[in-house]
């Protein structure tokens, strides 16, 4: 029965490991409809909110359009964490309320179909498998950025707002939000891990956490007791707020500090979890 | 070396103690049959031996080394449940996927060479959704055996298939374990199939092997019988029950009187009192009824 052959086990290597992963998920990603439709609603929803939505004025007698400006419903005009109007409150931020639900399916289909039990089984370590998720994750939201700068400019442009911006301050917000991306993906590939076995469960909590309610609420109790509310900006949605139409080069580095610290977090939590629990 | 050495497993999901103190040693070139009751903690140990579960003690080795490590582990194949294609994709994709992420080399040369094997490469530009139940199960095992695995582990991978699926299926197992390095852990209750193919056994009850035996052991354990039938039944199983200690009738219709390899003894027997015996056979008893006698014992 046994032969004198000796089997050599060649241990992979992390780069080999990473690269087959996220060769499979970017691969999901660009040949499933799920990315293109969320891409989509990126586009859409922007533009119908800048060119079809009105709201009383302060009087409450006529109807006014929400945003006189085309790139107020990109970020705000200065870091608003407690919400007053809608129009606080619709800007790129929204992109990480339908990301959340995004990485929701597209992880859930991971554990539905079996994948992940393979991926497990084999030589993939739940490190590369949270790495990978995160990466491709955040590159999907990132998408979703462009797509809604793309949406939101031309529905502004078609209600004929006004486009008078600082150019610099615009971009670092965008830019802001872009990078933004990579800590909101891990926080719902974390997410999604904890809930792997719920996935209606794990949908509802990254669309509670992508709506930044928490921060919100922080934010109204801090300000009512007079304390600066800037430290909310080590927080995903407060940097993620800080980035705004007047912010300046020192937003854009909040936003690459706390997104990376961040998803270093949820990855090393994500990665202790599945190695502690079933993966099943 | 063994394939998989287990000594003194155990895992507890809260108060339950699903797998306790479990043994198990699979040699390398062995097709191990995996037997055991709905429950009794066979998917559990597979789960623990894949690293799905972390186990609650006890230890687990893989060709002489740690379950834990990467090498051994890029070197499994696995159907445990569901297979892990995605819906939506073809076959083919499916297993390109697969075959990207286990880094495999000329991916698409493997990927023809195993889907002929398990007889799919018509059927590759299917979308995985449309299969049936029983080409999901080639796929199944087909995606397990990319990489070259040296062991496979494969749960209940008999399940839907055709007959025809089945032959192809037990072709498949006797060609990897030909060269003696490679091995499979095969669960299954369909242990008729399972007998035409499995070279060592271990039953499981209650989270503990109870039996590990090769199919020679099984061989020598297996009851013979006398099976029979006469114009007159039930005088003949009333006369037979007196003489031998165990006499049944079997589902089809036929006595059986086992322990007893001399045919001629009963017909002598039963002449004396004024039976015909219109059909006699001896046989032996199958894994299937060995594995039943054993739980019986056991209850």
């Amino acid at each position: 029965m046994t032969s004198s052959r000796e089997i050599t086990f060649e241990s992979p290597t992390f780069a080999r490991r990473i690269k087959g992963m996220l060769g499979v998920d970017f691969y999901r990603l660009f040949h499933t409809p799920l990315f293109y439709i969320f891409l989509a609603i990126a586009a859409i929803i922007p533009a119908m909110v800048s060119a079809m939505t009105m709201m009383p004025d302060q009087n409450g007698q006529t109807m006014e359009p929400l945003y006189s400006n085309v790139w107020q419903i990109m970020a705000a005009n200065e870091p608003l964490y407690v919400i007053r109007t809608i129009s606080d409150y619709a800007n790129m931020n929204m992109v990480f309320i339908f990301g959340g639900i995004m990485v929701s399916i597209f992880i859930g289909h991971d554990y539905k179909s079996g994948y992940v039990k393979q991926l497990f089984t084999t030589h993939a370590k739940k490190q590369d498998y949270m790495i990978s998720k995160s990466l491709v994750c955040a590159f999907a939201m990132a998408c979703m950025c462009i797509m809604y700068l793309f949406g939101g400019t031309v529905g502004g442009l078609l209600a004929g707002y006004e486009t008078d911006v600082n150019v610099g301050s615009l971009i670092i917000a965008i830019l802001g939000k872009i990078i933004m991306s990579l800590g909101w993906a891990s926080l719902y590939t974390f997410l999604n891990v904890i809930f792997r076995r719920y996935f209606g469960v794990s949908v509802a909590s990254s669309f509670f956490f992508g709506t930044g309610i928490l921060i919100i609420g922080a934010a109204a109790i801090v300000e009512g007791i007079n304390l600066p509310t800037s430290f909310l900006n080590i927080f995903l949605y407060g940097a993620s707020v800080n980035a705004n139409l007047s912010s300046e080069i020192g937003s854009l580095l909040i936003c690459i500090v706390v997104s990376v610290a961040w998803a270093v977090i949820y990855n090393v939590a994500g990665t202790k979890l599945l190695n502690k629990c079933d993966v099943y | 070396m063994n394939a998989i050495e287990i000594r003194n497993l155990s895992k507890n999901f809260g108060p339950k103690q699903a797998v306790c103190g479990l043994d198990m040693t699979v040699p390398m070139g062995a097709i191990y049959g995996f037997i055991g009751e709905n429950g009794s903690g066979k998917s559990t140990t597979e789960k623990m031996i894949c690293g799905l579960i972390p186990t609650s003690g006890g230890s687990i080795k893989l060709y002489g080394k740690d379950y834990g490590d990467e090498g051994v582990r890029a070197k499994m194949g696995v159907l445990i449940e569901a297979p892990g294609c995605f819906p939506g994709l073809t076959v083919w994709n499916n297993m390109m996927l697969q075959a990207a992420n286990l880094g495999i080399p000329n991916a698409e040369k493997e990927v023809i060479k195993i889907l002929k094997t398990v007889r799919m490469e018509g059927a590759a530009g299917n979308k995985y959704k449309n299969c049936s139940l029983g080409m999901k199960q080639r796929v199944g095992i087909a995606m397990a055996l990319l990489g070259n695995p040296t062991l496979l582990i494969l749960d209940e991978p008999l399940n839907g298939l055709d007959a025809d699926g089945m032959r192809i299926m037990r072709e498949i197992f006797t060609d990897i374990v030909k060269d003696g390095q490679r091995s499979i852990l095969v669960s299954s209750h369909l242990l008729g199939e399972l007998q035409k193919v499995a070279t060592h056994y271990g039953i499981i009850r209650h989270g503990k092997m109870i039996v590990e035996m090769t199919s020679d052991e099984l061989d020598a354990s297996c009851r013979t019988y006398v099976a029979l039938q006469s114009a007159e039944m039930n005088k003949t199983k009333m006369l037979l029950g007196c003489k031998y200690s165990r006499v049944e009738q079997d589902e089809a219709g036929y006595i059986r009187v086992y322990d007893i390899t001399t045919p001629e003894e009963i017909v002598t027997y039963l002449y004396e009192n004024g039976i015909c015996v219109t059909e006699i056979k001896t046989d032996k008893i199958g894994l299937e009824e060995y594995y039943i006698d054993l739980m019986k014992e056991g209850r």
